[in-house]
């Protein structure tokens, strides 16, 4: 229907050929901009990387760091980040997703509008705040309850990120369960389907690629959030031990580079080694991004 | 559509608007003196540098950073003055070999080491140099070893970088850039420091002398045959108390002639005082 539909459709808001045009070349540049933006980094960052990987060779993937030796191990910080990143995750999905759900089921609109909204003021706070909190009340409550002589550790810094990505993952994934068409519901409940039988098998499997986008910018979120963890996480550039131990001080590549940086002089190891650092950074987002479209994509044709 | 025209266009506009602004405000701003670095230097030099602005109108801009950030800021020409409280490196001065870098002495410091207030209450308010050494090596890991409650020892230490851990391992472990593998947090600055200290009750750590308050107290240092120095002033003054600094701001060749007056400033009596206020010893004339 929208074959014969479209034309006229057009016909009536077409603006002469000449603006119609400019607007389109505007937005077609800004997109090669951006995607020259994005290519630059990426070149700058490999380019950039190349002297730690010849100076430091096999040292890079050694657990010390201490440029003053030329020992630049990375892998306590590699470690540190994922570490982080799946503490918080695995504190912040479970939780945005069931209460995303609630929150989608709530009938009263302004109550649902005020939900929503006290949750997109919560996403724009800046994270710096969210690091004074944990340098001041939750570092002190976390060693308080496990009786640690400082609460500077990879948990409290997992709890502060999840805390910092559970609105943004909240307010995507409940637009995204929000946006299931109203028949679905309709014929779930016509097929007598429980509450909880609809949501799992009907809403969530539909609501799915939204929710996984959600749960992506979350995860990029919490891998290059710098400033509150770098307050809370104690700074040790080792790993723990033992090496799932969250109450131990630890270090992410983001911390890293933000304590070190502004003592590293352009253009040496220390420096290049701390680029790498970034470029690993942003080869894990990467990753990320594909596998999950590639999952997406073999259980959608299952 | 011409909507969203009229809202590319106010952009345009709005955008160019902030870059001439930008422009001009970079061309007609005040020669301001900028100074970055070692967060042991910084409370000094700030006292003087308000007293400064307050006396000529030259404004000051001091921030911290740490010494190695102080030296990078001002070898890229970022900053007027490096403030730290610790040599220049060899590789530091290799890296910027085409300029000329000199350091000044404004003032003297010691390195104490510190341990928490429950700690030194319950005894154990002197160690040895080697004591501390094991503590940093991670080789013993008890209070109970000297004296103290049975209790693990929470080992703090500093960014590499650091002059204050540079000059406390230089004389505690022989060797300034030291590796400490007893070490169960880093932390950044003299205040992150003195704050970590507060929060824990089975601490050590290390602090300028400046720093020294209530719940951070700081340690006498047994020389063998039963001599004891306190950190006090008199014995940084008189030179016994063996961990002690210099502490420096660097400028560079081509400095500029307001820097250079405000450098003059800091070492006048005036300026001076503010080294004493600090905590710090002034420098003999």
């Amino acid at each position: 229907m929208s074959q014969l539909d479209r034309p006229s459709f057009l016909g009536k808001i077409a603006k002469p050929r000449v603006q119609r045009d400019g607007i389109h070349s505007i937005a077609f540049s800004s997109t090669l901009a951006s995607c020259a933006i994005i290519c630059l980094i990426i070149g700058t960052l490999f380019v950039q990387s190349g002297p730690a990987l010849a100076q430091a060779g096999g040292s890079l993937l050694s657990t010390s760091w201490n440029p003053a030796e030329g020992v630049y191990g990375i892998i306590p910080m590699v470690f540190g980040s994922i570490f982080v990143m799946l503490i918080a995750v695995s504190i912040a999905l479970p939780l945005g997703l069931l209460a995303a759900i609630a929150i989608s089921r709530i009938k009263h609109k302004t109550l649902k509008r005020v939900t929503k909204s006290a949750l997109e003021i919560l996403a724009g706070i800046p994270s710096i705040v969210y690091g004074l909190i944990g340098v001041a009340y939750v570092s002190l409550w976390v060693a308080g309850l496990f009786d640690l002589q400082s609460g500077r550790i990879i948990l409290t810094a997992g709890l502060i990120l999840a805390v910092m990505i559970l609105p943004t993952f909240l307010s995507l994934a409940e637009d995204a369960i929000s946006s299931v068409p109203k028949a679905y519901y309709e014929n779930a409940s016509a097929l007598g389907l429980y509450p909880y039988e609809m949501q799992l098998s009907v809403i969530l499997p539909a609501a799915a690629p939204g929710i996984m986008s959600a749960a992506l910018l979350a995860l990029g979120r919490a891998l290059g959030e710098t400033m509150a963890v770098m307050l809370v996480i104690g700074s040790l550039d080792r790993l723990p031990s033992p090496l799932f131990n969250p109450l131990s001080s630890g270090q992410t590549i983001t911390s890293k580079l933000g304590r070190e940086i502004g003592e590293s002089a352009f253009g040496s190891t220390h420096f290049s080694a701390l680029i790498l650092m970034s470029f690993i950074l942003v080869m894990i987002t990467i990753g990320l991004t594909i596998t999950s479209r590639l999952l997406f994509k073999s259980a959608k044709t299952l | 559509m011409s909507r969203c025209f009229i809202m590319f266009r106010c952009f345009i506009i709005s955008a160019f608007s902030v870059l001439t602004l930008t422009g001009i405000s970079g061309c007609t701003a005040p020669e301001r003196i900028s100074i970055s670095g070692s967060t042991t230097v910084l409370p000094a030099v700030s006292r003087a540098a308000e007293q400064y602005t307050a006396d000529t109108g030259q404004l000051i801009t001091v921030n911290a950073g740490g010494s190695g950030s102080g030296f990078n800021q001002l070898a890229e020409g970022q900053t007027d003055i490096g403030m730290m409280s610790r040599d220049m490196t060899a590789s530091e001065l290799k890296q910027f070999s085409n300029l000329t870098f000199t350091p000044v002495t404004i003032g003297r410091d010691a390195v104490v080491p510190v341990v928490s207030s429950e700690i030194f209450a319950a005894g154990v308010t002197t160690l040895s140099l080697a004591d501390i050494a094991s503590i940093y090596r991670g080789k013993v890991d008890n209070w109970s070893a000297f004296g103290g409650p049975d209790q693990a020892i929470f080992v703090i230490d500093k960014e590499s970088s650091s002059g204050t851990r540079q000059t406390f391992m230089d004389i505690v472990m022989g060797n300034a850039k030291a590796d400490a593998p007893g070490a169960d947090l880093v932390i950044g600055s003299n205040n992150e420091e003195q704050t970590a200290m507060t929060q824990s009750d089975a601490a050590i750590g290390m602090l300028s002398i400046a720093w020294l308050n209530e719940d951070v107290k700081g340690l006498s240092i047994s020389l063998g045959s039963d001599e004891l120095i306190a950190p006090t002033l008199e014995n940084v003054q008189n030179g016994r108390f063996p961990i002690v600094r210099d502490l420096n701001i660097v400028i560079r060749g081509d400095i500029s002639l307001q820097a250079q007056n405000f450098v003059d400033y800091l070492l006048s009596p005036d300026g001076q005082t503010f080294v004493e206020k600090s905590g710090y010893i002034k420098i003999k004339k």
